[in-house]
């Protein structure tokens, strides 16, 4: 789908994106979160539980063929991806948590990933490529670290690198969009409605079933907001490695979901973000003037 | 003289009188403290997203005198002229407040957040021949100056002196994205010119700056700090070399601990508001403590940076500030661990403020008293013996009267008007001798705050004698509201109060009787916007059919105070 030139181009700036994002944390924030373990299991519970059983319960209410429902079920398995990071970061949220939650979701999910297809799918033969699992931790730890540890080296340093790195991460998130319809103008005409619903269902839902449910379980504010991304947006790119290394030449109709999620789901978290952001900034203090 | 018995309550090794400053005048304070802490960092701006910069004592030395340079040399000014500076904090502030006060010039803070109409007014009083303003306020300049010319206007950036790539991308910003920053269509010249045009002078003309203050002396004016006026126009306290410097000096007696050289200081409050200017800009200088600068705490996020990325040991504020801080929660997850103490003023301190501070940082904040007229500080709470509900005990060689309507001293226990006697107590005000004669009767100066003193000292504000209103530190005179307020053709009349508000502690409330019925409170408030500084404008607007009044005609304050007090207290 993508040359290997574009994807190093893409892989670079998620590099520069993650060193920004990074940049704008300390390890404290880190330590805070390791302080409240909770959020994070909670996180794992939720990426292998909620929307695994989202995706079932899609399967069962939309007429969907067997190999979109396998593409389906595959794509609610996987853990969080690098974007709910950025996106969290303009939600105003907690983004230290997001980082943990991906970093935890991504190491669990080697051993979480089959074990759940084998009880949603009942026994698929899936491969997973442990270089994009790989590749997914490197990409986001190390130029994560890198960026901390620029701030503290050289404070404006990393501010300019937070700046740099945010201004890319929304032209990234616009290129991903543009890029994307033209390339697949033909498959969006040929899909089918039910396949549609699908797609942005899981996204959706599975943001909305997390807010909701790290709201009944009382965490803050902005720990739900982070929470709600992070399970609402999957590791995308994994899963449609994950079907091309298993499928190979058959994997069109099972890309069928993942594709069509990769578009949607930076649709839908833009408009969830831009939401979070609204509340938060809403909720900011209001000093008095006087103060200036 | 009268027995001190408070100062059984400083700290050991307090001075419990200080009678003449540690220098002469304040050039040769930022001159020694320069020479003893050279290299060491002095100032760092902090902008909201951790874009910073540094500027050491002995840059800012150097600095300053390429300013006094410019000031006399190139601006022509003379000792004694007065040199308006209206900044948010950052640091070109030290570098034009220093230049001034080396150059032999009078320095005159101007709150940046004055509107053209404000500005003009204290224009006309104090007649600057130069003004150093920031490029963001600067497009006010015209409009207040067009009938009181200012010869000699310096243009400074917030981001002056930062590194160049955080200063241009800080330049966008103000440039494309908030547009805080418009292309100016009038003669000045840049800070960064006129200290470059200074340092040619004095390298060619082999001039020693220090020369410059050769002439002045101790009880010259070093200051005129504008503070409300109680008939509407601002009145200038002068403010002599030696008074700030003795409360400069006052104040950091009592605050026993500090280490010099090796404190980290946070200044949010802003600069050119006296409390700051004394403790954090003359203290900490002297204190050789680093000082971090924040152009703007609003909204208080703004302080995040500065609090992760530097090690603050003390800081100072108002109540607000500490309020505000204790409701953030990137504040309460992780409070600031070096941070040793806090000192409030400007605004009563809550006792529920203080203590929710406490708990959160585990350290403790000290409330002080003061005003404008006395550079400010007269009393603080002892480090360690901190009374709730206290403005603490007179600082070192200052009398605190409590006096009855006749100006006769009370036994302690009773309340009566404040008033002090000190070396920090201004010269007068600016030109205007009654006013000034007024406020001194007697020999102290009134306050117009209604307190009691315990015998031990300690004493306690229990009401304020004037009108005034305080809004987050800042005085509001109602008479100044009323005024603007009743220049509007559909207001018949205005009375002006301060209502207790939560997050300011006072706010500003206008009750108003309309000639025009269609007229909304919302249309008042937006009148009052374009005439006065934000913090003044009322809050809230309430239309009466008629305004209590005395039997003489009068307008009764207090009876529309009393009635929101009542409201108040029934919690409505």
């Amino acid at each position: 789908m993508v040359g290997p030139f574009e994807q190093a181009v893409l892989a670079l700036m998620i590099f520069v994106i993650m060193l920004g994002m990074g940049a704008s944390l300390t390890p404290r924030d880190f330590v805070l979160t390791f302080k409240r373990p909770y959020a994070i299991l909670v996180g794992i519970v939720a990426q292998f539980g909620l929307m695994p059983l989202v995706g079932v319960a899609l399967v069962a209410l939309l007429p969907l063929p067997a190999p979109i429902a396998v593409g389906l079920l595959i794509m609610s398995c996987m853990p969080g991806g690098t974007t709910s990071n950025i996106f969290t970061y303009f939600a105003k949220g907690n983004l230290a948590l997001s980082m943990l939650m991906t970093v935890a979701s991504t190491v669990a999910g080697v051993a979480l990933i089959p074990l759940v297809l084998l009880l949603t799918a009942a026994a698929l033969d899936l491969a997973i490529p442990r270089e994009s699992v790989v590749a997914t931790l490197v990409l986001l730890l190390v130029p994560a670290l890198l960026g901390m540890g620029l701030r503290r080296l050289d404070p404006n340093a990393g501010a300019v690198t937070e700046v740099l790195g945010s201004g890319l991460a929304i032209v990234f998130i616009l290129l991903l969009v543009v890029t994307w319809v033209p390339r697949n103008w033909q498959f969006l005409l040929t899909t089918t409605p039910a396949t549609y619903v699908a797609a942005i269902g899981l996204g959706a839902s599975g943001m909305a079933l997390a807010y909701l449910l790290a709201r009944l379980l009382r965490f803050r504010r902005v720990d739900a907001q982070t929470v709600s991304l992070e399970i609402g947006i999957q590791n995308g790119p994994l899963a449609i490695a994950i079907v091309a290394f298993t499928f190979g030449e058959a994997a069109q109709p099972y890309m069928a979901v993942p594709a069509l999620y990769a578009l949607f789901i930076v649709v839908t978290a833009t408009l969830v973000t831009l939401l979070f952001r609204r509340f938060n900034t809403a909720a900011e203090q209001r000093t008095p003037k006087g103060l200036l | 003289m009268r027995e001190r018995p408070w100062t059984a309550f400083y700290g050991p090794g307090v001075r419990a009188s200080i009678e003449a400053p540690a220098t002469r005048d304040l050039p040769a304070l930022v001159r020694s403290v320069a020479a003893a802490h050279g290299r060491a960092p002095a100032f760092t701006c902090c902008l909201p997203n951790g874009m910073n910069g540094t500027l050491s004592f002995a840059q800012v030395d150097a600095m300053s005198d390429a300013f006094a340079v410019h000031l006399r040399e190139v601006a022509g000014l003379c000792p004694g002229d007065r040199v308006a500076v209206q900044m948010p904090n950052g640091l070109a502030y030290p570098v034009a407040a220093f230049g001034a006060l080396k150059a032999g010039c009078t320095l005159v803070n101007v709150n940046p957040l004055y509107t053209e109409g404000e500005m003009a007014r204290l224009f006309e009083d104090a007649a600057p021949r130069a003004l150093v303003v920031a490029d963001m306020f600067a497009g006010k300049v015209p409009a207040a100056t067009r009938r009181h010319p200012i010869p000699h206007v310096v243009v400074a950036r917030v981001a002056e002196f930062l590194p160049a790539l955080p200063r241009a991308i800080a330049g966008l910003v103000q440039r494309h994205w908030d547009r805080t920053v418009r292309p100016l269509g009038w003669p000045h010249v840049r800070l960064p010119g006129a200290l470059a045009s200074g340092a040619r002078r004095q390298a060619e003309g082999r001039i020693e700056p220090a020369r410059y203050a050769g002439g002045v002396e101790p009880d010259d004016v070093a200051l005129l700090q504008y503070t409300g006026g109680t008939t509407g126009a601002a009145k200038g306290a002068m403010l002599t070399h030696r008074n700030l410097l003795i409360n400069m000096e006052q104040t950091l007696e009592l605050t026993t601990g500090l280490e010099k050289g090796r404190e980290v200081a946070l200044t949010a409050l802003p600069l050119y508001h006296i409390f700051a200017f004394t403790v954090n800009l003359l203290g900490f200088w002297a204190l050789g403590a680093r000082n971090v600068l924040i152009p703007s705490p609003r909204p208080l996020s703004n302080l995040r940076r500065a609090f992760e990325n530097y090690p603050i040991t003390w800081m100072s504020g108002v109540n607000t500030l500490f309020n505000g801080l204790c409701n953030e929660l990137w504040f309460t997850d992780s409070p600031p661990r070096r941070l040793r103490f806090s000192s409030a003023g400007g605004m009563a301190l809550q006792g529920g403020v203080a203590r929710r501070w406490e708990e959160v940082t585990g350290t403790p904040v000290l409330q002080g008293y003061g005003l404008t007229e006395t550079s400010p500080v007269l009393t603080f709470n002892p480090l360690g013996k901190s009374r709730e509900g206290s403005i603490g005990v007179p600082v070192p060689s200052t009398d605190i009267l409590i006096l009855d309507d006749e100006g006769r001293p009370l036994p302690p226990g009773e309340p009566g008007e404040i008033a002090a006697r000190g070396p920090q107590v201004m010269k007068g005000y600016w030109r205007k001798p009654e006013e000034t004669a007024k406020a001194m009767a007697g020999g102290a100066f009134r306050t117009g705050d209604v307190g009691v003193m315990d015998p031990d000292g300690y004493v306690r504000i229990v009401d304020r004698k004037k009108d005034m209103v305080i809004v987050s530190g800042f005085n509001v005179y109602p008479n100044e509201v009323e005024e603007a307020l009743s220049a509007h053709p559909g207001i018949a009349e205005v009375a002006v109060i301060g209502v207790p508000d939560a997050a300011a502690g006072e706010a500003v409330k206008a009750f108003v009787v309309l000639r025009d019925p269609g007229l909304t409170p919302e249309a008042i408030r937006a009148f009052a916007r374009g005439r006065l500084a934000a913090y003044k404008v009322p809050k809230a607007v309430e239309v009466r059919q008629e305004l209590p009044r005395s039997n003489v005609g009068k307008i009764l304050r207090k009876d529309l105070r009393a009635e929101a007090a009542a409201r108040a207290g029934q919690g409505g």
